[in-house]
């Protein structure tokens, strides 16, 4: 599509605005967007004045920073990115099996309780890949008291993960005999999840980069907080490494996206290396 | 995996406060043909035998509520039809003595986790007298 077109068409912005509205949206959420993205941007904000009967910039950006019916959150939604799927980075699912879960309830008695975080989760393909995939690759499923939790800070993903349908692009790493045992059909050609694993999951709102919100999620031993920190910058993505460090009992791991390095963000963590993925740990003591 | 084919259909009830852990068995018990249905703890297991025909129940130990030793003595004082029901007890916890008291609560055997789905689907099968 012209870029100039659908600027010219659509919203007449000054890039004072654009400014405006950038460090608005990152204040809020720590995503950090340029003039560079100027379409995505565009798209959006026409969406959401279209959404809220705004005229102008000027009335859409009054109403936001009175945050009017809930708009903040509506704004957030719509400059989330939801494109994932099912078994996405495998090898991180493999070697929480094959290395992370064996160090992890090597200090768990059966029967314990090992805790792991799917942040952001978006709609749901990341929880439910780690639950079918544990119940598919490891053989001590049975021994612990699993809890996972799926946390956005996109409500509208997570009443989505909640529902959990999905589309053939969704599953397509899935194999039909996993698809035919976990997944029913729905209207529209969409895959329902198994009512189970969509009850074994806990799908709450949390913000990266708000402590206050982060708070109460605490002593995780494993956390996949996969392609969002690309989205942050430097002070952000700080932000939100201590804010997941605090998160993790002393010990615990996270994985990260495959572009993404906890090394050049904190000096927090750790670098584990196994034999299928390099992860990062919180230390098992605070020794600085 | 044994194949049992189509009829006649075996009812398994899972009780484990581990929902997770319900679907694992689930998942494994149907795949081999039998009918499944679950229970979060021994007050909803209860309820579930009373109203409806069961071929055997799987039970954890630890949960909350009522727990697997509860529920096992529970349904052993119940009417002849559902006293008679077999019950396989499958807990992490593997002493002598918590043998001993499941057993003693009334099950007809006890197995350790980790259970993998291939033993499972083997004990069940004795259990219910289904063809492996």
């Amino acid at each position: 599509m012209d870029l100039k077109g659908r600027a010219s068409h659509g919203l007449h912005i000054s890039p004072e605005d654009v400014q405006r509205f950038c460090e608005f949206l990152y204040r809020r959420t720590g995503m950090s967007f340029t003039e560079a993205k100027r379409y995505f941007i565009d798209r959006r904000l026409e969406d959401r004045m279209t959404a809220t009967g705004s005229s102008s910039f000027q009335a859409y950006f009054s109403l936001l920073r009175a945050d009017a019916d809930h708009e903040i959150e509506h704004l957030i939604n719509s400059f989330t990115v939801n494109e994932t799927y099912f078994y996405r980075e495998d090898h991180q699912l493999r070697c929480m099996t094959s290395s992370l879960l064996d160090v992890i309830t090597s200090q768990k008695k059966p029967g314990g309780t090992v805790r792991i975080w799917s942040v952001p989760c978006s709609t749901g393909e990341e929880p439910y890949s780690i639950a079918l995939w544990l119940m598919e690759n490891w053989p001590q499923v049975d021994s612990y008291n699993i809890e996972i939790i799926g946390s956005d800070i996109d409500t509208r993903a997570l009443k989505a993960a909640a529902e959990g349908i999905y589309g053939d692009r969704a599953l397509m790493r899935l194999s039909p005999d996993l698809i035919d045992r976990y997944f029913r059909l729905v209207a529209h050609g969409g895959h329902q999840i198994d009512e189970g694993l969509r009850n074994s999951i806990e799908f709450t709102r949390a913000n990266l980069i708000d402590s206050n919100d982060m708070a109460p999620y605490r002593d995780f031993d494993l956390i996949f907080c996969r392609n969002v920190l690309i989205y942050f910058d430097d002070a952000s993505r700080r932000q939100a490494a201590e804010n997941l460090y605090g998160c993790l009992r002393p010990g615990g791991y996270i994985c990260l996206g495959h572009s993404e390095s906890m090394s050049r963000i904190s000096p927090l963590f750790r670098v584990a290396r196994f034999p299928d993925a390099i992860v990062y740990q919180r230390p098992e003591a605070d020794d600085g | 995996m044994a194949d049992i084919g189509t009829p006649p259909k075996v009812r398994v009830l899972v009780v484990d406060d581990s929902s997770l852990v319900r679907l694992y068995y689930m998942s494994a018990l149907e795949k081999a043909g039998f009918v499944v249905e679950q229970a979060i703890n021994g007050i909803e297991a209860m309820e579930k035998v009373l109203s409806e025909p069961f071929d055997l129940v799987i039970v954890d130990v630890n949960m909350p509520r009522m727990d697997g030793f509860t529920f096992l003595r529970s349904l052993r004082c119940s009417a002849a039809d559902v006293a008679m029901l077999p019950a396989l007890m499958i807990s992490t916890e593997s002493g002598m003595q918590d043998v001993a008291e499941a057993r003693a609560a009334g099950a007809n055997f006890y197995l350790v986790k980790p259970v993998a789905d291939t033993e499972l689907v083997r004990h069940v099968c004795i259990l219910t007298g289904v063809a492996l």
